[in-house]
């Protein structure tokens, strides 16, 4: 999955910054990730935009309504588009999140938690395996980050490793999510990681965030990536049995183009500090 | 379905929470921050309704706005999976449940499909362009037309006045041409005539030169050839420079 020698650090694609990063060459990522739901079944400006990119980089894709944590039918009608977009751009990466956005038929476009329980662990793990059935790939599923449990009866940790094992699936760590996770509800981020199976582990994503009260953050994605997420990241990356992909995600109050290339660099020399035997040797 | 009833329960009351900013027992929710959720998501509807629809954002007032915005996400359950395709059912919601809106405005309706239009022919899919040549003759030549566009038929002049000084008496009838520039991808919208509006439809359902419509408008007009087609030519050379008429017919 990762390029001889070089770490892959990916950026999260934005119509904000399209023009520059299409005209310049500021920005210099491995890949680019793109929500399929607003580059899907589109025309006209945006999609010759999209296919510039996409010419010159490789994509992944990162989905927002699938909902795989919701009580609601999957969407086949979604999917089979999808699919069919996947296939159109040759992008290899489809993840998700392990959360739900679709309730009683209503689509709520934001990613809400899910009831760490068991029978949402089945619930969870069997929608998994019909979307992988269906796209004929391994997906991976995201662990988000939460501002209050829902109904809980067992812990964060086990409920995540219990989906992925009965879904089969790969799991995308943001570590950014982890540290808010563990501010935000009181608990050791290192020995969260300890426990979380690494193994699935098959990408990584890395952002900002904002601090809104004392003891609670919000995954805002709107700030640079703070020294304590970076010390995590540094502390993940040497935990992980395999190098894998790393994005760095942006998605409100853009600054200047040098300075996510920046942020972009300070995760590739983390990656390669750690990761360069095994390249080499790979 | 392996989801326990009770859990759906917990979710359900969740999202319920989230759309109408009702609380219903969730368990172990933090009942300090959950409101982040409802806030956080409404600001998502909120911030794409607004960048959907100016016009109206301004028409109404602030409570106006808030209101309707909060009883559309609260009764409406959005079906799309795209966001940016949400505005549709905001304008679907509005003509089939905010009567009380639709008799304070009653071109609010129009207003709404014109906002919603523009994004929709900015963002359609691409459509297949006839083989044209690029020269031709208006009168006699069979006219080419972009087929990326939408004809409105309105009542009130949404896209020409201010809607905060449209009142009753500026009902009329009236056409906007909306559609896509090819190379730009740019949305244009252009006034026409009740007469071109016709014109356009004969010209594209029948596939046949100016000069075929001419004779029968002369009739149905009792205006003369000549003054027609003086009247006509300069708009449609206009209509070609903006990109609507990409060229005649091969
Ligand atoms: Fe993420």
């Amino acid at each position: 999955m990762i390029d001889e020698r070089t770490a892959n650090v990916g950026i999260g694609f934005r119509k904000e910054f399209a023009e520059e990063f299409l005209a310049g060459n500021v920005l210099s990522p491995a890949f680019v990730e793109v929500a399929p739901e607003n580059w899907m079944g589109i025309g006209g400006y945006w999609k010759k935009i999209f296919k510039r990119v996409a010419e010159k980089h490789e994509i992944y894709s990162h989905g927002l309504s699938l909902s795989l944590g919701g009580p609601d039918e999957l969407d086949w009608e979604f999917l089979k588009n999808l699919k069919s977009f996947l296939k159109e751009y040759d992008i290899k990466i489809y993840s998700e999140h392990l959360s739900f956005a679709k309730c009683d038929n209503a689509h709520l476009y934001d990613l809400l938690p899910v009831p760490f329980r068991w029978d949402a662990v089945q619930h969870i793990a069997q929608r998994i395996k019909s979307v992988q059935d269906f796209l004929e790939r391994k997906i991976a599923i995201e662990i988000v980050s939460y501002y209050t449990p829902v109904a809980a009866e067992m812990s964060e940790v086990d409920f995540i490793n219990s989906v992925v094992k009965e879904a089969d699936c790969n799991l995308l760590l943001d570590v950014n999510n982890i540290y808010v996770n563990g501010f935000n509800h009181n608990y050791d981020t290192k020995e969260f990681l300890q426990k979380l199976s690494l193994d699935p582990v098959a990408y990584i994503h890395m952002a900002g965030h904002e601090k809104v009260a004392d003891d609670l953050i919000i995954d805002t994605h709107g700030e640079p990536i703070i020294q304590p997420v970076y010390d995590l990241f540094d502390y993940t990356v040497q935990i992980l049995p395999q190098p894998v992909p790393v994005l760095l995600e942006r998605d409100f109050n853009i600054p200047e183009l040098t300075e996510l290339q920046f942020e972009m660099n300070r995760l590739e020399n983390i990656c390669t500090k750690h990761w360069r035997n095994e390249l080499v040797t790979a | 379905m392996l989801l326990r009833e009770e859990t759906y329960r917990q979710q359900s009351n969740f999202a319920h929470y989230c759309r109408t900013g009702e609380f219903l027992p969730i368990k172990g929710v933090d009942e300090k921050r959950v409101h982040h959720y409802s806030r956080l998501v409404f600001n998502v509807i909120d911030d794409t309704l607004r960048s959907a629809f100016p016009l109206t954002v301004d028409l109404f007032s602030e409570e106006e706005w808030e209101t309707t915005t909060r009883r559309f996400f609260a009764s409406h359950r959005c079906n799309s999976y795209s966001v940016w395709k949400m505005p549709f059912e905001f304008y679907q919601y509005i003509i089939s449940s905010e009567d009380e809106l639709i008799n304070k405005f009653p071109f609010l309706d129009e207003l709404l499909l014109f906002e919603w239009t523009e994004i929709e022919i900015h963002m359609m899919e691409d459509k297949m362009f006839p083989e044209i040549s690029f020269t031709g003759d208006f009168e006699n030549d069979v006219i080419a037309f972009n087929p990326e566009f939408k004809i409105l038929q309105m009542k009130y002049p949404v896209h020409l006045k201010n809607p905060n000084e449209i009142t009753e008496t500026d009902e009329g009838v009236f056409s906007v041409l909306i559609f896509r520039q090819p190379e730009t991808g740019n949305v244009q919208f252009t006034d026409i005539s009740y007469f071109f509006y016709r014109l356009i439809q004969k010209i594209m359902n029948e596939q046949k030169p100016l000069a075929d419509f001419i004779g029968e408008a002369e009739q149905t007009f009792g205006v003369e050839r000549s003054i027609l087609l003086t009247n006509t030519i300069p708009f449609l050379m206009e209509l070609q420079q903006n990109k609507f008429i990409i060229g005649f017919k091969k």
